[in-house]
């Protein structure tokens, strides 16, 4: 691939512009937004690849394994669509859904016990089981609709990053050490050196459903070909 | 009646029919309770407790309010755990905020009674449980004085509750077609309507409230501009939502243009339960609208209509995500 003068400067240039503006859209959503925990603490989210993203569905093994989660429910999905093109030149794409790890939470919001909750420390939304009635409220509210019921104890249930096994364990999540393309980038949004930084920093990303305001970690990068679908 | 079993059985809803019988429990307790207060406050000439619209109005309220949060509990994935929503408190949390406002209802709305019901309560009281319990009408003697400032914290509280069964599904974001602000409104005038039907049909047919009374004729005359606004509402509700454009006009094309929650809506919510009732109260003559049966049908037709309402905003509302 050449790389000439004009396509670094341009290159650059949009870099320095993102930047720019999302810190500046970082610090007054930070005033004005009390819910929102963009400082102090970590603040962990995710990168989903879809250019590197070959569907193997490995990570969704992972997490079962991992999470003790039961056919017929899942915390992380991964969706398949096309194809684009004729044979032989045909391409799928795909898409991660699962919980997007929103800064203002609606599930946090409208849970009536306070079951659903924002791990403060991590910026990690969980649920505590106990306290969880099994209303079903948040399961409505997600505008990502990844909650479900756990067959097994009635409490609503998600991913949690893997908070409480292979985060507690200082591991990645299990999604993100399973991928073997690397699709996956986990870390702290508020360490400015940190990976996941600078692969927002120099990729064009985008979040699904931001225009609710609810402030989803999880970000995208676009598949090569095709229109996004948010 | 494939197609029926289909539509209630679409596993992506998370909250099915029971919660909208709740809904409609609710709103109809809280419509019984508006109507009874006006009545006897602006109406009722002598006790209001001989009243027969207010007699079906004790009865049903509390009924309704009772069944409603029963089936509620046992919608829950732990039914056994639903005391913790009352000790945990999340003030953001629409259904948090309800639970405490069902509770205050529920406690004001039982002293009410008694106050109204005062001799009635008070011989039940001495015929089954013996005179131990006389201080229960001395308790009664010292509300007596607060009656008035609690009726209207009462009536303010059932205006409270009917638009909460509103608030509580247009707090959705997920949902274009509940996160509307009409619904709340919406759903007190459904709540109304529900009320009126409910006081009239209960209240004539099993209270023996003569027809000609004040009160059955306010009712009647009550009965008629609540469904006309009610309809309005419905237009209110559905443009802005057309008018909305993106997924806010998706939600309102897959809800009442074609299948299954279309027809249920233009045929049994509009056609039956308001178009209907309207129909026959217009067209009929003064000798038949008087007659029993004539009285059930058109009270039955709203009652149906406004459980098919909660039932099709419930339904339709969670086919379609933002």
């Amino acid at each position: 691939m050449s790389c000439t003068r004009r396509n670094l400067l341009i290159g650059t240039g949009a870099v320095i512009f993102t930047t720019g503006v999302t810190s500046v859209v970082a610090s007054v959503t930070s005033k004005t937004l009390a819910a929102t925990m963009t400082e102090g603490k970590k603040r962990y989210g995710m990168v989903f690849d879809s250019r590197a993203c070959i569907g193997c569905t490995k990570c969704s093994e992972a997490c079962r394994e991992t999470n003790n989660v039961p056919e017929g429910v899942s915390r992380l999905e991964i969706i398949r669509s096309g194809p684009i093109g004729e044979y032989p030149d045909v391409h799928y794409r795909f898409d991660r859904n699962s919980c997007q790890h929103c800064d203002n939470a609606p599930c946090v919001y409208v849970c009536p016990t306070g079951a659903a909750y924002k791990d403060e420390k991590t910026g990690i939304i969980d649920v505590e089981g106990d306290k969880c009635v099994g209303c079903g409220y948040c399961l409505a509210a997600c505008p990502y609709q990844v909650r479900f019921f756990h067959p097994e104890t009635g409490s609503a249930d998600k991913c949690n990053f893997c908070r409480d096994t292979n985060l507690q364990a200082g591991k990645l999540p299990a999604c993100v050490l399973s991928c073997p393309t690397n699709a996956l980038i986990f870390g702290d949004l508020n360490d400015a050196n940190s990976e996941i930084n600078k692969v927002i920093a120099n990729n064009a990303v985008y979040r699904s459903k931001v225009e609710l305001g609810v402030e989803p970690k999880l970000y995208k990068i676009a598949d090569a070909k095709g229109e996004i679908k948010r | 009646m494939n197609t029926f079993i289909e539509a209630f059985s679409n596993e992506a809803i998370v909250w099915d029919w029971i919660i909208a019988v709740y809904l409609f429990l609710a709103g109809m307790s809280a419509g019984m309770v508006m109507i009874a207060i006006y009545l006897k406050r602006k109406v009722i000439e002598g006790r209001a407790a001989d009243n027969g619209i207010i007699k079906a109005t004790a009865i049903l309220a509390p009924f309704g309010i009772i069944a409603g949060l029963t089936i509620l509990v046992f919608h829950l994935t732990k039914p056994l755990s639903f005391w913790k929503i009352m000790i945990y408190i999340n003030p953001t949390s629409i259904m948090s905020m309800g639970v405490i406002l069902f509770n205050v209802y529920m406690t004001i709305l039982f002293v009410w009674i008694a106050l109204l019901f005062k001799d009635e309560l008070i011989s039940l009281i001495n015929k089954y449980l013996g005179d131990k319990f006389g201080f229960i009408s001395v308790l009664i003697d010292k509300i007596k004085p607060l009656e008035n400032i609690l009726e209207i914290v009462l009536a303010i509280l059932a205006v409270t509750l009917a638009a909460y069964t509103g608030f509580l599904l247009s707090a959705l974001k997920t949902f274009p077609l509940l996160n509307n602000p009409v619904l709340p409104v919406l759903f007190i005038f459904s709540s109304l309507s529900s009320g009126a039907a409910a006081s009239l049909m209960f209240g004539v047919l099993v209270f023996k409230q003569p027809m000609h009374c004040p009160t059955v004729k306010w009712v009647h005359g009550f009965e008629r501009p609540v469904v006309l606004f009610e309809l309005f509402l419905l237009i209110c509700f559905f443009s802005g939502l057309i008018l909305g454009g993106g997924q806010k006009e998706v939600a309102a094309m897959a809800a009442i243009s074609a299948g299954f929650w279309a027809s249920w809506f233009w045929i049994g919510v509009v056609g039956l339960g308001m178009l209907l009732p309207l129909i026959l109260n217009f067209v009929s003559s003064e000798s038949t609208r008087h007659k029993s049966s004539f009285l059930l049908t058109v009270t039955g037709l709203s009652l149906v209509g406004v459980l098919m309402l909660r039932t099709f905003i419930l339904y339709a509302g969670q086919m379609t995500v933002v």
